[in-house]
C-alpha cells in the first residue's frame, strides 16, 4: 500500500510507529526524539544550586554532558527550530512600554486611593513605595502604622470595602488583625504594622532602593 | 517530603540553626510535609546570644525541600537542602530577613510576609 511503503522508507531511525496508517495521506507526525535518549531522560540532571528544569531543557543538558553526540543532533536542532521557531530572545507576553506604563499608572492610582483611606482612619507614617524594579511579584508596597488592633481592623475593613466597591478586587492575606497585617491585592501589597513591629522588621531599610511616591494628602 | 525526625536548616536570622520536625500541622495522620506546610519543630542548634534557645518547641514553614516541587507548566524545582522559616502563633516570621531562594508558591499559601522579607 502507498501509505505503508512511505512509512518504511522514512529517514528516521525507528520504524515501528503507533500511528494508524492513513490511506493516501502524507507521513504521520513523528516527534524528532531519538529512542536512545529515553534512558538519559529518566535520570534528570541535578545541579548544585537551585534547579529549574523544563522538560526540553533536561534533554539538552544531558546531551551537553554526553560526549558521544552524533551529527543527528544538528538535524534534530534544525528540525526543532523549524517547528518551534528560532531561539527565544524576548518574552512573548511582554507588553509594549506604553501599555506597561498605563498598567503602572492604574496600580498607582489604586495604591494612592488605598493610602488615602488609611490616612482617613488616622494611620501614621504612610509610605507608598514603587518596588517594581526590585521585585518581580508586585508593583507597589504601602506601609502604614496603626496604634491598636481595633485600628488595624478598621483600616483593613475600610481598605477591603473600597477595593471591592470601586475596583472589584478582593485581597488575600490576613483577615484577622495581626501585629503585622498584610493585604495582598496582586500588584499592590499593604503592610499595616504596630509601632514595635515596624521598627523590628524595618521594611523601609530592606526596600531602601525603591522610589517613594509622593502622597497628595497630609501625612 | 518532611516527616517527624527530619532535620531542617533555618532560612532566616531568628537565631536558630537547625530544627527537627516533630509534627505536621494540617489533617490528621499526614505523612509528609512539602513546601508551604506548617510544621511543629524543636530547635536542635542555635546561634549564641539570640532570643531562641535549644530544645524550644516552635512552629515553622517549610520553604525549601530536596523533594521536587512541580508546577503546572511542567517546571520542576529541587533544592539541595531542606529549610524552614520560624513563625510565631500569629503567623508572623520570627526573624527579620530570609536567606536563600524562595518559591513564589509561598505567596499563594498566604505567606506573603516571608516572600516580602526574602531577597530578589
Amino acid at each position: 500500500m502507498q501509505a505503508s511503503t512511505s512509512l518504511f522508507s522514512c529517514p528516521l531511525p525507528y520504524k515501528s510507529l503507533a500511528a494508524p496508517q492513513l490511506p493516501g495521506e502524507c507521513m504521520p507526525f513523528v516527534r524528532p526524539i531519538k529512542l536512545s535518549w529515553s534512558s538519559s531522560l529518566q535520570r534528570p540532571v541535578k545541579f548544585s544550586s537551585v534547579t529549574g528544569l523544563s522538560r526540553d531543557l533536561s534533554m539538552f543538558s544531558s546531551m551537553a554532558f554526553n560526549p558521544n553526540v552524533s551529527e543527528d543532533t544538528d538535524d534534530m536542532y534544525d528540525e526543532l527550530f523549524e517547528k518551534y521557531g528560532k531561539v527565544v530572545l524576548r518574552r512573548g507576553d511582554k507588553k509594549p512600554h506604553s501599555a506597561e506604563v498605563d498598567d503602572d499608572a492604574e496600580s498607582l492610582a489604586f495604591a494612592v486611593a488605598l493610602a488615602k483611606v488609611a490616612s482617613d482612619v488616622k494611620a501614621a507614617d504612610i509610605r507608598v513605595l514603587f518596588v517594581k524594579p526590585l521585585v518581580y511579584w508586585t508593583r507597589f508596597f504601602i506601609i502604614a502604622t496603626a496604634f491598636s488592633r481595633p485600628q488595624i481592623d478598621a483600616i483593613g475593613s475600610r481598605i477591603r470595602d473600597l477595593a471591592e466597591k470601586q475596583y472589584g478586587k478582593v485581597p488575600s492575606g490576613d483577615s484577622k488583625p495581626n501585629s503585622w497585617t498584610l493585604l495582598d491585592f496582586g500588584d499592590v501589597v499593604i503592610h499595616i504594622f504596630l509601632p514595635q513591629q515596624r521598627a523590628f522588621y524595618n521594611l523601609e531599610e530592606f526596600y531602601a532602593n525603591a522610589t517613594l511616591i509622593e502622597l497628595p494628602f497630609e501625612n | 517530603m518532611i516527616q517527624p525526625q527530619t532535620h531542617l536548616n533555618v532560612a532566616d536570622n531568628s537565631g536558630a540553626r537547625e530544627l527537627m520536625c516533630i509534627r505536621i500541622i494540617g489533617t490528621s495522620n499526614r505523612r509528609y510535609a512539602h513546601i508551604g506546610d506548617v510544621i511543629v519543630a524543636v530547635i536542635k542548634e542555635v546561634v549564641p546570644n539570640m532570643p531562641l534557645e535549644r530544645s524550644e518547641v516552635i512552629k515553622a514553614v517549610i520553604v525549601r525541600t530536596c523533594k521536587e516541587l512541580k508546577r503546572d507548566n511542567g517546571m520542576i524545582i529541587r533544592y539541595d537542602d531542606n529549610a524552614a522559616v520560624i513563625i510565631d502563633q500569629e503567623g508572623n516570621p520570627k526573624g527579620t530577613r530570609i536567606f536563600g531562594a524562595i518559591v513564589r508558591e509561598l505567596r499563594q499559601f498566604h505567606f506573603t510576609k516571608i516572600v516580602s522579607l526574602a531577597p530578589e
